[in-house]
């Protein structure tokens, strides 16, 4: 999607939807992720250019699950899950 | 959940200035499209659909005022710490120990979600929001989906 959308400078991170800056309360790996990307704004030569960072999710996550955990999320907030439909 | 294939935007090129102030002397905005706003805005709809509005959240807003209303992402971690999709305190230490120059005092959120008009989207929408941004003296945004 990205790539596609082509903007000027991207950083790639493998997390799931949700942790574009990284786990909840570690400060740590949020400040590295932030200054890879900061680097990327500094050092990028080629438009459109992403560069993958290296780190990794503590456990192997895919789209079925991504659903899964909405469906989670919902059930637990007490909510309902909508129905959607195509605008007439 | 049934959403028919969404067609994202496609483009052949990208847009590019080449960055050449020092980073500690930039100013740099924030812009996040989790649904975020602050108590006293009307909220998102977590399941909005073709809403192309955005809230002013002033970037030293204390986290317990802010709100999470998005529900096309697991939003619980980010409920647990804004930081992880919203990431004002820790660009406010990069501020604190010199790392860059300054942050806009506006940062910008959306809701986005299901967006099918999306020329509305860059010919409204984006505007205003650069428009924002430029009088504030921003040379970078750090933008953050979800």
């Amino acid at each position: 999607m990205m790539a596609q959308v082509k903007a000027p400078r991207s950083v790639f991170l493998n997390f799931p939807l949700g942790h574009g800056c990284g786990r909840p309360h570690d400060a740590f790996m949020q400040t590295q992720i932030l200054k890879d990307a900061l680097n990327v704004l500094v050092t990028a030569k080629n438009p459109g250019d992403i560069v993958d960072l290296p780190y990794q999710w503590d456990r192997p996550f895919d789209f079925p699950g991504f659903l899964e955990d909405i469906q989670d999320m919902v059930k637990e907030e007490d909510g309902t899950l909508q129905e959607w439909k195509p605008k007439e | 959940m049934g959403f028919p294939p969404y067609k994202w935007s496609e483009f052949d090129s990208s847009p590019w200035t080449p960055f050449k102030k020092p980073l500690d002397r930039a100013c740099l905005a924030l812009i996040s499209s989790a649904g975020i706003s602050r108590d006293d805005q009307e909220p998102f709809d977590p399941w909005s659909v073709n809403d192309l509005s955005f809230r002013r959240i002033p970037i030293n807003t204390p986290f317990e005022r802010l709100r999470l209303h998005d529900n096309y992402f697991d939003h619980r971690d980010a409920l647990k710490d804004f930081n992880c999709i919203f990431p004002a305190q820790r660009l406010m230490e990069f501020v604190d120990q010199g790392h860059i120059g300054r942050l806009a005092a506006t940062a910008i959120t959306l809701g986005m979600g299901r967006l099918y008009k999306r020329t509305a989207l860059q010919n409204e929408t984006v505007p205003t929001i650069v428009e924002v941004l430029k009088g504030e003296g921003v040379d970078a945004a750090v933008l953050m989906p979800a």
